[in-house]
């Protein structure tokens, strides 16, 4: 049903549930507004979207006003609606003077200034002069969180950042409390901000009563540049504006992509920036007589170039971390096979996922945008809120809607949304599977069932079989239902893994995988291990072996390396990642690497001429040439294709013995999973916080 | 002048029995059944034709508000199955406003009565009375006459009437937005009491998301009566468009401040001369008369010779007539201290969620304020005006219009009190500079 | 030489004209610890101020800022008592005079200058590189 209207004398026609600010936007009137978001439930409180309807003797608030509850013309006529009439001006004026009269003067020393809305809407549609003489209210300081700095005297009351909290990130830790004039948000007493997205707040508030606080006073937002970029903490793949000054990142910012992220990103994708200018590698390094000491680039090659030349292809491995890109991957893996060698794996947790079985059976086919659809979910292994925040807050915004049945098995913790809880074992999951649990009639019932893996129960021993039961749980929700609908989700932590997986990047032809490698390096049955970035084996198990390490940060793996060649992190090089859902996205070069490092891609490429088997491509333009010939998928630049389902098929037909171990999510503390975020001083700070809140919580609970 | 046959709340001063039988000897609960077997469409018809007019102040046409409830056919229709509520006011927190409070106290019979009639006529089982936290006794003595109405079946489950209905008693916590409609619900639900946006409507969209009527007490109570007599008696007391009779409730600067029954219409020199014992001083010692609560404009005393006190002849004088709480001013009032006193109430009662209620209401107190005091200039008069206009129709809910009109009132009636104020001050204190 | 450089250098001290005229109109008042001598005009003759004069001659450079604290107030007729003359009892935290150091190899330098010792401030694309050990 279409309703037609006149606005500001030119006529649009507009669907009935549309609002009026919406309507007029599409007539091309700009509507200004503080609290009204298209993501968040509409407040209406603000009164700066007042417009002008022609019968009705007081504005209407267009963000809440619909186009259908006006009351019709008598003669059927379309309602005329007026922005730029003297009454909307008169009103505009108004709402901004009330704003105004107490706040502070604060722009000089706020953060929010340059990109504050209040600043914007003022000189756009204030009345130029203050007329207040009385003194104006004062708030009393608040200090919520470490990432957030509050100075609530500037707060204009819009509420935006209560209902985000509620409705997008699940914790009602803000509320307004009092009333009129004394009115202030402020969270439970002495109770900060425990979310993983919090600090989304900061950018949602539109004057600078929320402002980050790693980044307070640093810069003003015209002397910075941005690049769009990707972020690589989790596999997620959210759209990031990475902000940088000359040669240093000042901050990172969400960017808006529908699909994926929409537009949050998580506290850890936010704050990491202190991480890249921490514990970073900017020389190489040799280990001469037990000590790392600096060296120049040919040396390092020359030195890494003499061991590769020197062992036999089955005495060397390569694994790759959970940050490398899929250019250097490819690069590292064809060096390998050049040289003869089988033994790489980029699965460094040891999660017995395998390319071979199909893309279907390694990524989340549902899709993240998909999960809207979905009306019953099972999650085994894993904890969406720590492994992937922004994907949790989608599986909340669809449970707000009504009608969505969640079970977990697994860990038990807190998701933000109620779910049955089926025990931390894996004997539900066969129960499921056998149809012998009333979950399995709920998921055979649904329109729309979807099954999420975590690395909780890919990275175990028994993972290849959790996986199959898995899968053919998915199998059997999936059957008779739409074909477009894939249920089978694997969720992945780490950024490269869908990359390395896609690439191939797994020991083929009797190579050894991470575990192979890992007891064989103990058994001084490797002589050569090469590290692209991978922090989180256990180094201990390397024993003697000759380690290469290839990364940006100085973490456990470059304390073990004989050999440091320094690289570029995410910010510093342009690379593509594929995030959980296969859907490839490339990362920009907003500054250059610090010191001596490069980007990979060409360290490995300089290491091969060393070697004497040069790869053939020179630039990165002919290097993704190559690599889209082994993985056409990568090319398909921010496209998620669907998979199909013959790798679900696949999968489930695989079977095995489950041992009785319980699942739990592979990631412990949330703030500390990769190397730029333990170099980080401000995720240091919030896991100590975080640990030291849930210790209390312990305490409190005994 | 009202007669006593035609009075309608024949205890509203307690000297009769309260309780159900008192109540019943005075005619209430008198062949309710008969007035419920006939049927939903003719009490709501009844209650339009009789031209009841809300009685909580914003006077909405009562029956026309209770036919935008959705009847049984509109429900199977479009298959809604929520339930539907009325909800009774009972937040008299109008300064001023005292009829409710006799009502609960007094006739509380009346209103359940009321309640029962006007549920069944909007086909609600359920019905909240939200009544002010302050009201301790006054809902204790509701609570014991909704008590004596369940134990002789005359409502609950399997009553006499055949129409389950259940009455429940809420209490507010001190707020006077809580007397907004929305405003109202939200409390209910528990929520802090913010009011909501309309549209939609709480007849659509109310309580928890049903369909929801809110109506004030002294609407509601009169309701059993009217049907009772019929429209047509109701309607031929008054003037047409005012119909019937109202409850006043005079104070301020009179001999004998009171709540009276009275017809619509009635002169205020009338109301004033025959229930109060007049003006104190006389009545050319009257300066101002607040003529509907504190949240209508004042009427000058040269604009109150023949004024009528029913809702059309009021807002022709730009004031209204609210609650019908008269509030006497003589020549003895400091009113534009008295206009503060009021603009504190709204500054403090505002409920913050809008910008130009939360911002604006403190901007007018602390200039009014001033202004009572003398500490203005002359030109800061305009700039008030201004800022009453721009409070004025941009708010959520009506408390931004009642914290305007009356400081629009005083600048409209009173400016050269103002000014000879802020002449005054001045003076003295150019004085004190030299 | 002190005549020598009086005579050819005549710019950098006292001239002739000033020593004149101190000697004729002048009495001695005092001297500081830098070896300036304090003048003022004798009794009954007055300065372009309607009020007596009072001069320094300094030791070596003519430069304002020699001019110790103590003796500035009564040079610059802030008040009428003269070092001599007055009891004031210097305190312990005070420090030496220092007259202005510019164009001398202790001037002062703006933090981050070449010329400053010191470390240069924090700027932007400053990182922490990792070190083993």
């Amino acid at each position: 049903m279409t309703k037609k209207l006149i606005v500001d004398g030119k006529e649009i026609e507009v669907e009935d549930g549309t609002t009026l600010m919406l309507a007029c936007e599409q007539a091309g009137a700009s509507i200004p507004r503080f609290c009204f978001h298209e993501r968040l439930s509409i407040a209406g409180n603000c009164r700066m979207c007042l417009v002008e309807v022609e019968g009705m003797p007081k504005p209407a608030a267009s963000c809440a006003m619909g186009v259908g509850d006006l009351p019709p013309n008598r003669d059927g006529s379309p309602k005329k609606i007026f922005t730029k009439s003297p009454l909307v001006k008169k009103a505009r004026e108004g709402v901004m003077e009330f704003l105004l009269i107490n706040h502070p003067l604060d722009c000089p020393i706020c953060d929010q200034g340059g990109e504050c809305d209040l600043q914007d809407q003022a000189m756009a549609f204030g009345c130029g002069g203050s007329r207040y003489a009385e003194n104006k209210r004062a708030v009393e300081e608040k200090n919520i969180s470490p990432l957030i700095k509050t100075m609530m005297t500037r707060c204009i009351h819009c509420t935006r950042c209560v209902r985000y909290m509620t409705e997008v990130a699940g914790v009602e830790e803000l509320g307004l409390i009092s009333r009129g004039e004394d009115a202030e948000i402020t969270t439970y007493l002495e109770r900060g901000l425990l979310s993983e997205m919090s600090a989304n707040a900061a950018d949602l508030c539109p004057v600078g009563a929320l402002t980050h606080r790693p980044s307070a006073h640093a810069a003003r937002p015209w002397e910075m540049r941005h690049t769009e970029s990707i972020d690589v903490t989790d596999a997620v793949g959210s759209n990031i504006r990475v902000d940088s000054r000359g040669a240093e990142v000042m901050r990172i910012l969400p960017r808006n992509n529908d699909a994926v992220n929409e537009e949050w990103i998580s506290d850890k994708a936010r704050h990491v920036v202190d991480g890249l200018k921490a514990q970073r590698l900017d020389r190489p390094y040799i280990r001469r007589n037990g000590r790392l000491e600096p060296a120049s680039w040919s040396e390092a090659l020359a030195v890494v170039a003499e061991k590769l030349k020197a062992t036999a292809p089955d005495r060397m491995a390569a694994i790759a971390g959970d940050l490398a890109g899929a250019e250097e991957m490819f690069a590292l893996k064809d060096l390998f096979s050049r040289l003869g060698c089988r033994n790489i794996d980029c699965r460094q947790d040891g999660a017995k996922l395998d390319p071979k079985l199909g893309r279907a059976s390694y990524i989340f086919n549902t899709t993240i945008e998909g999960l809207e659809r979905a009306d019953v979910i099972l999650i085994v292994g894993s904890n969406p809120r720590v492994e992937a925040t922004v994907l949790n807050a989608r599986i909340l915004k669809r449970y707000r809607q009504g009608g969505l049945a969640v079970g977990l098995v697994g860990e038990a913790a807190a998701l933000t949304y109620p779910y049955e809880h089926f025990g931390n074992g894996t004997s539900a999951l066969a129960d499921i599977a056998a149809s012998r649990h009333s979950f399995a009639d709920k998921l055979k019932a649904a329109h729309n069932p979807v099954v999420i893996v975590g690395q909780g129960a890919a990275a175990r021993a028994d993972g290849a079989a959790v996986l199959g039961l898995a899968a053919s749980i998915a199998a059997m929700a999936m059957a008779g239902k739409d074909p477009e609908w894939n249920a089978f989700s694997v969720l992945h932590t780490a950024a490269a893994r869908v990359a390395g997986l896609d690439l191939g990047f797994v020991p083929e032809g009797g190579g050894l995988d991470t575990g192979g490698i890992l007891s064989a390096a103990f058994e001084r049955k490797i002589d050569l291990v090469c590290l692209l970035g991978a922090d989180e084996i256990d180094m201990a198990k390397l024993g003697p072996t000759f380690v290469v390490y290839q990364g940006s940060h100085g973490d456990a793996g470059a304390h073990r390396a004989d050999v440091i060649l320094p690289g570029a992190a995410y910010t510093e090089k342009s690379a593509t990642y594929v995030n959980t859902e296969g859907r490839a996205q490339m990362t920009a070069k907003a500054v250059f690497p610090p010191g001596e490092a490069k980007e990979d891609w060409t360290i490995l490429r300089a290491l091969s001429a060393e070697v004497g088997t040069t790869l053939p491509y020179d630039t990165l333009t002919a290097l993704r040439a190559s690599m889209y010939k082994t993985a056409p998928q990568l090319a398909a630049i921010d496209q998620a294709p669907a998979a199909g389902i013959d790798g679900v098929v696949a999968l489930a037909k695989i079977s095995g013995q489950v041992s009785a171990e319980p699942l739990f999510s592979p990631v412990r503390d949330f703030y500390l999973t990769n190397a730029i975020a333990r170099a980080s001083a401000v995720m240091a700070e919030m896991s100590a916080l975080k640990n030291s809140t849930m210790a209390a919580g312990r305490q409190a609970a005994e | 002048m009202l007669t006593d046959k035609d009075r309608i709340f024949r205890n509203i001063y307690g000297f009769h029995d309260v309780s159900l039988k008192g109540a019943r000897t005075r005619g209430a609960w008198d062949h309710t059944k008969v007035l419920i077997d006939k049927g939903p469409d003719w009490i709501i018809n009844e209650v339009k034709a009789s031209g009841l007019r809300g009685r909580g102040g914003a006077g909405f046409p009562t029956g026309l508000k209770w036919s935008f409830m959705p009847s049984d056919k509109r429900k199977e229709d479009t298959g809604d199955k929520r339930p539907s509520y009325l909800v009774v006011n009972a937040d008299e927190s109008e300064p001023g406003s005292c009829k409710d409070r006799e009502i609960l106290r007094h006739d509380a019979h009346l209103l359940v009565e009321g309640a029962l009639i006007a549920s069944y006529a909007m086909r609600a089982h359920t019905c909240y009375v939200y009544v002010r936290g302050e009201y301790i006794r006054e809902r204790e003595a509701l609570q014991r006459a909704i008590d004596e109405a369940y134990a002789a079946k005359l409502i609950g489950r399997d009553n006499v009437h055949g129409w389950d209905f259940d009455i429940f008693v809420h209490h507010g916590a001190g707020a006077y937005i809580c007397g907004e409609e929305t405003a109202m619900l939200e409390s209910i639900e528990g929520k802090k009491g913010q009011p909501r946006l309309k549209p939609p409507f709480p007849a659509n969209v109310g309580l928890w998301g049903c369909p929801t009527t809110i109506n004030n007490v002294e609407s509601i109570a009169v309701v059993p009566e009217i049907l009772r007599r019929g429209s047509s008696w109701f309607s031929g007391l008054g003037k047409p468009n005012n119909t019937g009779t109202k409850l006043f409730q005079i104070s301020g600067h009179v001999e004998r401040p009171c709540v009276v029954e009275e017809e619509m219409g009635i002169p205020l020199r009338e109301l004033l001369d025959k229930h109060c014992g007049g003006v104190r001083g006389g009545w050319d010692n009257l300066l101002a008369v607040i003529p509907g609560g504190s949240s209508v404009a004042l009427v000058p005393a040269h604009e109150c010779q023949d004024l009528t006190m029913d809702f059309d002849a009021l807002s022709k004088v730009k004031s209204g007539l609210g609650t019908a709480a008269v509030i006497v001013m003589d020549k003895s009032t400091d009113i534009v201290k008295a206009i503060a006193r009021i603009s504190y109430f709204y500054k403090h009662e505002s409920c913050g969620q809008c910008t130009p209620c939360r911002e604006g209401t403190g901007w007018m107190w602390r200039v009014v304020d001033r202004m009572a005091r003398g500490e203005a200039e002359k030109s800061e008069i305009d700039k008030l005006l201004d800022v009453t206009k721009q409070v004025e129709g941009h708010t959520i809910c009506a408390l931004g219009d009642a914290a305007a009109w009356p400081v629009q009132g005083l600048i409209r009636h009173f400016r050269d009190e103002i000014e000879r104020r802020i002449d005054t001050y001045h003076a003295s204190h150019r004085e004190a500079a030299e | 030489m002190g005549l020598f450089k009086e005579i050819f250098c005549w710019w950098g001290g006292n001239t002739w004209g000033t020593r004149l005229a101190i000697w004729r109109q002048g009495r001695l008042v005092g001297e500081d610890e830098l070896g300036n001598k304090y003048y003022e005009q004798k009794p009954g003759r007055t300065g372009p101020l309607g009020r007596p004069r009072r001069w320094v001659t300094y030791k070596n450079l003519s430069e304002a800022s020699l001019v110790s604290p103590d003796w500035h107030g009564w040079l610059h007729y802030t008040h009428d008592t003269p070092p001599t003359k007055e009891d004031y009892r210097p305190r312990p935290w005070q420090k030496p005079h220092r007259p202005n150091m510019t164009g001398t190899r202790e001037a002062w330098r703006p933090q981050g200058s070449i010329l400053a010792a010191g470390q240069r401030p924090k700027a932007t694309g400053d990182y922490k590189p990792w070190t083993p050990g």
